[in-house]
């Protein structure tokens, strides 16, 4: 069904005009609703093998199939719920550019291959669908591709993802060597749910290959280590280290630390671009990889600690760098990388909860920040898009006072941001408080956590303090900074004289408003039962009360992490206000250690200098080592070949008189060779030999 | 009957003949009549050792369909060669093979 639906979206695209793919993505939204709405029903995998891609001797077959899982769902509805509405606003925002076809292409087969990846059955399908909304994300930065700046960031963002990605086929390699069978994460997920399809695919036990759980049921307190791995005596430090080069590929998927660099400059595509890939789907995919790998990924808990680390540090080092940013659209990108660094975080914690424990915990806490988040940041980058749009500038020291021009957008991007800082009742709060209470219980559960729940902690802060500087400085105050440019923003699409700024049209706003109500909304939407069935192991609650479901529970930790993020948000959106609200520009002062700071963190921490330099002298120097090689090595020995055959054949070519007598003279000497030989050789040879 | 060593012999002065032609005539026809030659050598071994095969007679009849096949082969062969000489004077001239070293470089 899934494949129909898709192939259709296939044709679709070659059509090229943006309608049809709003069309298409409307259909595809429906479909995804369908979905999720069955799942909802009754959280069971639904699984089919499409075709058998190819097999192995030992007898593994590697199909192409669909599988929709819970969480899968869930992705679903994120990937064509935004994907709808950044078309519909392509419509407009997009409407000035050249090579509007190439456009619509590239994003329908960017959700195409995102739809895909979500539904694919194993991993082998999964990072053949990975590659291909990568290589859509290359395309689609580089969109302005006569722009040098945006075919760099393409190179950049395609070359850095490529480091992980290479990492998550080492990590598939080993957990295909350590199960010798197919890995499904999905059954491994939903226990107690029968896998259909199971025989399906060659006659192999192909969906629950390897995993088979010694208690169907996932609330009873049980080891989560499938039997199956245990009897087939998996390493667990081998597991372990597929565990991290899985993780290798989510970072650099998801631009965590130390993979992070292409992201910001990943801004340089169409926002609307960035809002739709680089902010809601594509980057969450990592996120998603390690929610449906999570369960491997508990095997060794140094893996959950290090995914913890990365994403807890990555939370609180991504929002430094944003809090300088002068470019609207590169705050957005750092805090995404931030945000992500949450659910990675999340992830790793509820797996290291797993791990001690020995209950297992779903990465429900992750999807649900990751679905949550999908939709306020598409609305905060949708949003900046109509800034941009209007006013022709991405700096946001040249806007100002937009408020007054443009109240829905300004209206929209404030709830974005209270979303996003975490602020009740918006959305954000509970999905960052959720997680924030698991990382407080996986300290609970080992020490080394704490640092990082700390930096967590901060980077709330830091979360509000950088966006509400954004919202200040693009919309408060009185005065409009920016001078009419003399020439267009090259990184901005369709831009107008910004002599009169105005609010676009309904087309534009439209999808901002119906993203900041969801953005309000998907934080209470746990409250149904039938959602909460969709994300294992969240702890959806209020202050300190946890909904399970069918009461609440209070505990007092819940309640004071609540307290000191909140109060860490507003501590952050204060001092926004002191320092950029209401018109204001903070100047920094001109001596002591906030400049030298904030050169460090204008320049990113100099990571990608060091990147820099480290790929001209290191692997430059590696570079003329395998070219001194080649030239003189592998091109020596062939030239020298050449020599020696040059040099026997112009002694040779003297044989070659052209005469034909001489020629038979050599044929006749041959002949009297051969006859001496069996003469007078071959009698005694067979003497030797003892042959007849 | 002939003995059959002798017939071998007089084989053996026919291939010296045909190669002491080959090697010394510069005329291409010449050239050709001493392949021709050397050729007829070898079907004279042909029958000879057919007809004093001892065995089964089917192998005496063998050696004669070989030399009659060889027969046809050398009329072919013959045939090429004319033609090539018939070619190479048309070009050159002349059918002195010491005149067509164009294959030297």
């Amino acid at each position: 069904m899934a494949f129909v639906l898709i192939g259709l979206l296939g044709t679709r695209l070659k059509n090229g005009g943006g309608l049809w793919a709003v069309v298409a993505e409307g259909l595809a939204l429906v479909w995804g609703l369908y979905v999720a709405l069955s799942e909802m029903g009754a959280p069971l995998p639904y699984h089919d093998v499409s075709f058998v891609w190819f097999g192995l001797p030992n007898g593994t077959n590697f199909a192409m199939g669909t599988l929709v899982s819970p969480l899968g769902a869930l992705m679903l509805l994120v990937v064509n719920g935004v994907g709808l509405l950044v078309v519909v606003y392509s419509l407009e925002y997009m409407g000035h550019e050249e090579g509007l076809p190439r456009y619509y292409a590239e994003l329908m087969l960017f959700l195409t291959a995102m739809n895909a990846l979500v539904l694919a059955d194993n991993y082998l399908e999964f990072v053949l669908f990975w590659e291909l909304v990568g290589v859509c994300s290359y395309l689609l930065i580089g969109f302005f591709w006569k722009k040098p700046e945006a075919a760099a960031a393409a190179k950049k963002a395609f070359l850095v993802t490529r480091v992980g990605d290479v990492m998550f086929f080492i990590g598939i390699f080993v957990f295909f060597t350590a199960f010798a069978g197919v890995v499904d994460p999905h059954a491994v997920l939903y226990p107690g749910t029968s896998c259909p399809g199971a025989s399906v695919g060659g006659g192999l036990p192909w969906a629950c290959a390897g995993f088979t759980f010694t208690t169907p049921n996932a609330n009873s307190a049980t080891t989560f280590l499938p039997a199956g791995i245990v009897a087939q005596n998996a390493n667990p430090w081998l597991m372990g280290f597929g565990g991290v080069m899985i993780l290798g590929g989510a970072v650099g998927k998801s631009a965590q630390f130390p993979l992070h660099p292409w992201l910001p400059d990943a801004m340089e595509g169409p926002t609307t671009v960035s809002a739709l890939i680089h902010a809601a789907t594509m980057v969450a995919a990592g996120i998603y990889l390690l929610a449906i790998t999570a369960i491997f990924l508990g095997f060794t808990e140094i893996t959950s600690l290090i995914i913890l680390a990365i994403g807890g540090f990555t939370s609180f080092f991504a929002g430094t760098m944003g809090v300088v940013a002068p470019d609207i659209k590169r705050v957005i990108a750092y805090s995404t990388i931030s945000q992500l660094g949450y659910m990675a975080m999340a992830v790793g914690a509820s797996s290291l909860v797993s791990d001690v424990s020995g209950t297992f915990v779903g990465p429900g806490a992750a999807m649900f920040h990751l679905f949550t988040h999908a939709f306020f940041k598409a609305l905060l980058f949708l949003a900046a898009g109509s800034v941009i749009h209007v006013v022709g500038t991405q700096d946001l020291f040249k806007m100002g006072g937009l408020r007054k021009y443009m109240p829905v957008t300004a209206t929209t991007m404030l709830v974005g941001a209270l979303a996003l800082s975490g602020i009740p009742p918006f959305s954000g709060f509970f999905s960052k408080d959720d997680l924030l209470g698991l990382t407080y219980a996986a300290a609970q559960a080992d020490a080394v956590a704490w640092p990082f729940f700390a930096l967590a902690l901060l980077a709330v802060f830091l979360t509000a303090l950088y966006i509400f500087r954004l919202v200040f400085l693009a919309f408060s105050g009185d005065r409009y900074r920016g001078a009419p440019p003399s020439a267009p923003h090259p990184g901005a699409a369709g831009t107008h004289p910004p002599t009169d700024p105005h609010e676009p049209s309904w087309i534009m706003r439209g999808p901002l408003v119906i993203l900041a109500a969801l953005s309000v909304a998907a934080g209470f939407l746990p409250l149904l039962p039938a959602f909460r069935g969709l994300l294992p192991g969240l702890s959806w609650g209020l202050f300190g009360f946890t909904y399970t479901g069918s009461g609440w529970i209070f505990s007092t930790p819940d309640l004071v992490i609540s307290a000191i993020s909140l109060g860490l948000a507003l501590l952050g959106l204060t001092t926004a206000w002191r320092l950029w609200g209401n018109g204001r520009v903070y100047a920094l002062p001109a001596a002591g250690p906030l400049p030298r700071i904030h050169g460090v963190l204008l320049h990113r921490y100099y990571i990608d200098d060091a990147y820099d330099a480290f790929g001209r002298s290191v692997i430059l120097g590696i570079a003329r080592g395998f070219a001194w090689i080649d030239r003189y090595v592998i091109d020596g020995t062939i030239h020298g070949f050449e020599e020696v055959f040059s040099g026997i054949s112009t002694r040779g070519r003297k044989l070659q008189t052209g005469l034909v007598s001489n020629y038979a003279s050599w044929v006749i000497l041959g002949l009297v060779v051969l006859v001496a030989f069996f003469l007078f050789v071959v009698p005694h040879l067979s003497g030797i030999l003892g042959g007849g | 009957m002939i003995p059959f060593d002798d017939i071998l012999a007089g084989s053996g002065i026919l291939f010296a003949v045909g190669t002491f032609g080959v090697l010394t005539r510069r005329n291409f026809i010449l050239l050709l009549i001493s392949v021709e030659i050397i050729m007829n050598t070898a079907i004279l071994n042909f029958i000879a050792f057919s007809a004093y095969a001892p065995g089964p007679s089917i192998l005496g009849v063998t050696g004669q369909a070989v030399a009659v096949v060889l027969v046809g082969l050398a009329a072919t062969e013959v045939a090429v060669g004319l033609a090539i000489v018939l070619a190479l004077n048309r070009v050159r001239g002349s059918v002195d093979v010491a005149k067509a070293m164009d294959l030297k470089l």
